[in-house]
């Protein structure tokens, strides 16, 4: 974006990187919300300064990093595991034609299965333990991961890969200098959508039996009737995931789009 | 090194190329000339074994040339487009076909500036292929092709699609690179000026299924202007007998 000479041009683009527009209807969302709460009481629309005490409260408590840190944790489990079985898939799927097709065929299967299905049988297989969220997070994930993956091992420019065959390149060198960075773009696409569905599935997931986590606080608090810190931790896993994506996705991307 | 093609022929599923039989001798500069869909992009990739023949041989310094094997001699390959890795800089992108040779990776950085270099890239060594212009990315893949000190290096109307300024000058470019090195080049055209301009030998395909039309020395003594038009009511008659003849002609 080129910037415009003079000092009124220069405030709209300070205006806008600092996303004044988005605060300001966000403001307004605020002020909106209070007024609702006044009218519906604490316990279907809590108030705003209500959720700003609760976040408070759990900052100070340090409870906010006790049931973050259990839910990444088994987020990082899941999605890693995810991850890992995305690669071998698209990895089965670019050494083999056979293959791809089998790996397509599973994936839209896999896709095409809610996340009920997986929690209800995660924890008929596991109980109720860590296992159970985990699975879940797991199943979910990996489609979206394997799929993207598979996508771009299929657009790898077959002329990249037919230069590497008139200079000699071993199949390794192939690999690691045409396919892979060709791939990584999509690797890195699908990993940050599979990591949002992994935040949400997981805390669903948490719901049922275990004691600790966002999900789990959730649902207690629902239980009994603390509203506003059902809203707290929501804006906790907002939180949660704006951070990742711009400190982790969008940091991975840029690096690898320097190129472009 | 010397080329020898002999009667090589290719089908699919209709015989594209019906028997084509010419020589290069090393150091030589041989244009393959012809109407476009004639086969010459097909006779090219089977002479550089990207792809079987189905009849004939190739013969590369004595030792012949198959699809899919083990080849002993070296054979740079410039396509249509650079085929550039985008997210390597010129300078890795040429050091990368240095690497089959088992040389420390300095060593490859330097012998790639050195041929970028050559081609009048020096500069732009640290460049992505993105951020340079199409005939730098030509050049880029040239560099790339000399890089690896080929026995035989074979062009496929590399200037294509490049504006008629730029195609000028990189057809003095590739004239002075090649008497520069000496290697044996056979260049894929369909451009008679460009051919008669850099090629010492000038070898005109027939409509497809090609055979060799006509084979000529290129060494001044027919005039120029005077072969260029021989050559073009030549191209033309086959462009018309490839546009006339079958279902699939032109």
């Amino acid at each position: 974006m080129s910037a415009p000479a003079g000092p009124s041009a220069t405030w709209r683009d300070w205006t806008a990187r600092l996303h004044l527009p988005t605060l300001a209807v966000a403001a307004a969302v605020v002020a909106g919300w209070w007024l609702l709460s006044l009218r519906y009481g604490a316990y279907v629309l809590p108030s705003p300064a209500a959720v700003a005490r609760g976040v408070a409260e759990i900052v100070a408590t340090g409870e906010i990093w006790r049931h973050t840190g259990a839910s990444l944790a088994r987020i990082a489990v899941g999605f890693g595991g995810a991850v890992v079985a995305a690669v071998l898939l698209g990895l089965l799927a670019f050494l083999s034609r056979l293959a791809r097709g089998v790996v397509h065929d599973l994936l839209a299967v896999l896709n095409s299965t809610s996340v009920f299905v997986w929690i209800v049988i995660s924890i008929i297989w596991f109980g109720l333990s860590n296992w159970a969220p985990i699975f879940t997070t797991f199943m979910i994930t990996l489609p979206v991961v394997a799929s993207t993956l598979v996508e771009g091992v299929a657009a790898v420019d077959r002329r990249l890969l037919e230069m590497g065959e008139v200079y000699r390149l071993s199949g390794r060198q192939k690999f690691t200098a045409i396919v892979v960075p060709s791939t990584l773009p999509y690797l890195v696409a699908g990993m940050k959508v599979g990591f949002g569905l992994a935040l949400k599935v997981s805390v669903v997931a948490e719901i049922f039996g275990v004691t600790s986590g966002i999900g789990y606080v959730m649902n207690y608090s629902r239980e009994i009737l603390a509203t506003q810190m059902v809203f707290v931790w929501a804006l906790v896993m907002i939180g949660v995931m704006t951070l990742t994506d711009k400190l982790v996705f969008d940091a991975v991307s840029r690096r690898l789009m320097r190129w472009r | 090194m010397k080329l020898e093609v002999s009667g090589v022929g290719k089908d699919y599923l209709i015989p594209v190329i019906d028997s084509v039989s010419f020589t290069a001798d090393a150091g030589e500069f041989l244009c393959l000339l012809g109407p476009n869909g004639c086969g010459k992009t097909t006779l090219l990739r089977i002479i550089g074994g990207l792809e079987p023949a189905t009849r004939g041989r190739v013969v590369l310094d004595g030792s012949p040339v198959a699809f899919d094997q083990r080849r002993d001699r070296k054979v740079g390959i410039v396509f249509q487009e650079d085929r550039l890795l985008p997210w390597l800089t010129l300078r890795d992108n040429v050091a990368l076909v240095l690497t089959p040779f088992g040389r420390p990776a300095a060593e490859r950085g330097t012998a790639a500036l050195r041929y970028l270099k050559l081609v009048g890239l020096g500069g732009f060594e640290d460049y992505y292929p993105g951020r340079v212009s199409g005939g730098m990315r030509q050049r880029a893949a040239i560099a790339r092709a000399l890089a690896i000190e080929p026995d035989l290096l074979l062009m496929d109307e590399p200037f294509g699609a490049l504006d008629a300024q730029n195609r000028r000058i990189m057809q003095t470019e590739v004239r002075r690179i090649w008497r520069q090195t000496g290697r044996t080049i056979v260049f894929v055209t369909h451009a008679i000026e460009e051919a008669v301009a850099i090629g010492t030998t000038l070898v005109m395909l027939t409509a497809r299924p090609a055979r060799v039309r006509e084979a000529i020395r290129n060494d001044g003594r027919v005039e120029r202007a005077r072969l260029i038009d021989d050559l073009n009511t030549m191209i033309m008659e086959e462009v018309e007998r490839q546009q006339g003849g079958g279902p699939l002609g032109g």
